[in-house]
């Protein structure tokens, strides 16, 4: 049985608002007693063909309205499936208008995480446009004496076999025309995006986003940016310490205080804010606050670190997943074989996106309205429907444009935030996050513990591997501490794990983690596990090659199983690109690097770094890339998605970490949590797989390899074996002077 | 008091005067386009011109800025009245340089002072000069490129 039938009643009362239950389509209505005591969730139920056919509208005017089910924060899927929407519907992008829909105007729709965007809606999205294309020919049909097989496809409709057009324009007079259930065209429909032979319009250009004007000429796309008449501004106070608890709050001085409207306090719900008429009184009324917080045991790094260390969970023999186990694990490598072995660590880190989290909220007697970036505005819907005791459908979010996701905007704080202090002063309220709330209150990347241990033949085949690591729980991270322990009992985190299984052959192999739950909130962050395990696994492979005395190109190649075609593909194409092999100055190094994302998208990078031990200088030159994801359906979407992997790459490689010390976090702006800046940027150089298979997700897929390609790179320069990220520079520079 | 931003004047209350030129563009003048990223001065989203120089607004108070002139992106496009767009959004558009775009108006900005002073500028004095303005996202291969193309308008010709 389903637990979550709330999808089922949403698209039940939105096909009744819409009047579309009368043409057709029906749904069950059913309500489960269970689900209103859960806490709010995540949506994360899959495009159903009921909801594809909600998305997409022919309007009077011969145009296609596309409501994106998918949030857009610079990774550009709502570009891409336009272009899916207008291959289908022989469109421009002119006539495509793609909208991000309100939760009044579409059915609840997966959250826009794990770069699924294209993977799992270019199906539904292409499907429903070509069954729309394919109802509107049998009108086309009807309005003439000809079948629809003789009506030919023409820009913007449809040509008759005399010749004469029939517009799209024509068939769609005074109403949107919607696709039904009952309309639905299966027999025969023909998909042209997907179609190799068909001389594509859409697919494959390298089309310009609909909101780049917009964007180079300011215009308010943000919830930041967002405004009501009447609007006051509002911000809530959170404690430094994590699990610390509200005992008491003297707010008579904050009252006082010019502009404040209202002080609202929930001791039990840990609530404290302030609402003000005009936000440059905000701060004053915050300072006289007087305070009293109850604060748990606090932790700091090093309780942390022990905590998430692989060796302490290795000495008690206690990993709690299990993910492969076959053939033999030997105690000791046969002698007859070469070994390598070594810890590896990855530290946490911030999105540190660039808009910091915001909300407008206007709370009423019987409806609420929600502005905010969000990567789930559904589950947005109901935590701000919880949060005020008001019902789920009562609530409308409109979703903005996001000003940096990286999977730290799944919730949107700052709504919840706004919504109860509007409820508060029954009038609309702002609440912007500045930057020090925005490191110190969202969730985190964990921080990753991992022990290798591998083997290898003479002849370089790699014959034991043995990988331990321990980390955080991210998927469920960001589950309530109530139902936590129930979770963990039942599901092994894969997102912790992602990446962690190993590309290449090995028979005798071990691979086991623990995701262990800490005090520090947790959650995705861009290819969640995939970029620390790829660094660990990377930098084995590289000493095993080292131990072979082979070529880490040349080592992998052997390595790899030959039902790995197309990661053999994209590490011979970035080879080529970079000219792996050629002669290099001292003190310059090239490392190589590849991974599978999700088991479907391919990346392979090589990276160049110089390094300067006298002058303590080390630099990455350039980073080359070659990536297949199948169809691409917009070249320079994926490219700039690639280049910004590459630079986050480089970033949490060379200097992204968080820390913690006493329950608080350390950083709290850009001066002490550096992100990569203009003049660290290398130099890139890009290659694309150009492929018809399935298009698969490109917004984190480069990343993993950038780290471990880096540290390759320098392994290969000085010898010394980078083992923790971010990179310690010092330890470099040291082993380079003993070299030297 | 009253202060210029994109060649019009404004009023500012008495109460104002101290706040931050950001929070009264965004806030008062409703001019959205300058973003607040970080309050601090450290990554660039709110770079304005103060007299065609690029400025952090999040560092000048409203009273700092009265006798100088104010230019946000909303009227960079009208500095070059004979085209649509300011050479450097042009740029910009051409080589699709946005991601999730938050930070760009603060690059532009920062782009188009650096090639008012100047218009011909090398790789390394690009990356010097924009190396004050964080993108999350990536974008600053593109950024590179764009203010290469900018560079070659004919409107730098003229300066």
């Amino acid at each position: 049985m389903k637990l979550d039938n709330s999808k089922t009643m949403n698209r039940r009362q939105f096909l009744i608002k819409s009047g579309w239950l009368a043409v057709g389509v029906t749904a069950t209505a059913s309500c489960s007693p269970i689900y209103s005591s859960l806490p709010a969730l995540p949506s994360t139920d899959g495009p159903e063909w009921a909801d594809a056919i909600t998305w997409i509208q022919i309007m009077p005017n011969g145009k296609a309205r596309f409501y994106c089910p998918r949030m857009e924060m610079g990774q550009g899927a709502p570009l891409g499936l336009s272009q899916v929407v207008a291959e289908e519907l022989n469109l421009d992008q002119s006539d495509v208008e793609c909208l991000l829909p309100d939760t009044q105007q579409i059915p609840r729709f997966r959250m826009t995480v794990g770069s699924q965007s294209i993977l799992d809606f270019f199906d539904p999205v292409s499907r429903a446009a070509a069954n729309l294309r394919e109802n509107l020919r049998a009108m086309a049909a009807e309005r003439t004496h000809y079948k629809p097989a003789q009506i030919k496809d023409a820009p913007g409709g449809f040509v008759l076999p005399d010749g004469q057009r029939k517009d799209y324009t024509t068939l769609v007079t005074d109403k949107p025309l919607l696709l039904t259930e009952t309309r639905s065209i299966e027999d025969g429909l023909k998909i042209y995006s997907k179609n190799k032979n068909r001389n594509r319009r859409a697919i494959g250009n390298p089309w310009k986003h609909h909101e780049l004007e917009a964007i180079v000429t300011g215009q308010p796309l943000y919830a930041r940016d967002k405004s009501l008449p009447n609007m006051l501004y509002g911000q809530v106070l959170r404690p430094a310490v994590y699990g610390s608890k509200l005992i008491n709050a003297d707010v008579r001085d904050a009252k006082k205080m010019p502009g404040v409207t209202a002080v609202v306090v929930d001791k039990g719900a840990n609530f404290i804010g302030v609402v003000t008429e005009h936000p440059s009184q905000l701060n004053a009324a915050l300072d006289r606050l007087k305070l009293k917080w109850r604060e748990p045991k606090a932790r700091g790094q090093a309780e942390l670190n022990d905590r998430l260390n692989v060796m302490r969970v290795r000495r008690e023999d206690k990993f709690e997943h299990s993910l492969v186990s076959q053939g033999q694990m030997r105690q000791k490598p046969r002698p007859t074989h070469l070994s390598a072995a070594g810890y590896f660590e990855t530290s946490f880190a911030a999105h540190a996106a660039m808009e910091p989290r915001a909300a407008v909220v206007s709370v009423k007697p019987k409806s609420t309205e929600v502005w905010c970036g969000s990567q789930d505005p559904f589950f947005v819907q109901r935590l701000v429907a919880k949060a005020i005791g008001y019902a789920s459908d009562t609530v409308i979010v409109y979703p903005q444009r996001i000003g940096g996701g990286f999977g730290g905007r799944v919730p949107c704080q700052a709504s919840v935030e706004a919504a109860i202090l509007s409820k508060a002063v029954a009038r609309p309220v702002r609440v912007a996050w500045d930057r020090e709330t925005e490191f110190a209150h969202n969730y985190f990347q964990p921080r990753y513990s991992h022990y290798i241990s591998a083997s290898a033949t003479r002849e370089g085949v790699i014959d034991s591997w043995q990988h331990d690591f321990v980390s955080s729980p991210i998927i469920t991270g960001l589950v309530p501490d109530n139902i936590a322990w129930i979770v963990d009992k039942v599901v092994a985190d894969e997102g912790t794990a992602r990446g962690s299984l190993l590309p290449y052959q090995v028979k005798n192999q071990s691979v086991r983690y623990s995701d262990i739950r800490t005090p520090i909130p947790i959650g995705a962050w861009r290819g969640l596990g995939s970029a620390p395990n790829t660094f660990a696994i990377e930098s084995m492979i590289d000493d095993l090659a080292k131990a072979a005395q082979m070529d880490p190109l040349v080592f992998r190649l052997k390595n790899l199983p030959t039902t790995e075609k197309r990661l053999v593909k994209v590490f011979n194409r970035v080879a080529a690109m970079a000219k792996w092999g050629r002669e290099l100055p001292e003190g310059v190094g090239l490392g190589i690097a590849g991974a599978i994302y999700k088991g479907e998208s391919y990346a392979a990078v090589v990276a160049e770094v110089s390094i300067d031990a006298t002058d303590k200088n080390l630099r990455v030159n350039k980073v080359w890339c070659a990536q297949d994801c199948g169809l691409i359906i917009n070249p320079d979407q994926v490219e700039n998605q690639i280049a910004g992997n590459i630079i986050w790459g480089c970033s949490l490689a060379l200097k992204e970490q968080i820390t913690f010390a006493a329950g608080q976090v350390e950083q709290s702006n850009f001066d002490d949590y550096e992100i990569l800046r203009h003049n660290e940027a290398p130099e890139m150089e890009i290659g694309l797989i150009v492929s018809d298979e399935k298009p698969t997700g490109v917004g984190e897929t480069a990343l993993a390899p950038v780290a471990p390609a880096i540290t390759n790179a320098i392994f290969a320069a000085t010898g010394k074996r980078v083992r923790q990220l971010p990179i310690n520079l010092e330890s470099v520079f040291e082993v380079s002077e003993t070299k030297g | 008091m009253k202060i210029v931003i994109n060649n019009k004047q404004y009023p500012v209350p008495k109460d104002l005067e101290q706040i931050s030129l950001l929070d009264f563009i965004r806030d008062t003048v409703q001019l959205k386009g300058t973003k607040f990223g970080c309050g601090e001065g450290l990554c660039g989203a709110c770079t304005v011109h103060l007299d065609g120089e690029a400025v952090r607004a999040c560092q000048q108070s409203v009273g700092d800025v009265v006798g100088h002139r104010v230019l946000t992106i909303e009227g960079l496009a009208d500095t070059r009245p004979e085209a649509k767009y300011h050479p450097v959004q042009e740029a910009w558009i051409e080589e699709s340089v946005p991601q999730c775009g938050y930070c760009q108006p603060g690059q532009i900005m920062a782009a188009s002072a650096l090639l008012n002073h100047t218009p011909n500028p090398s790789d390394e004095e690009i990356r010097d000069e924009m190396s004050g303005n964080l993108c999350r996202c990536g974008t600053y291969p593109r950024i590179q490129r764009a203010i290469r193309r900018a560079s070659k308008d004919r409107y730098y010709e003229t300066r």
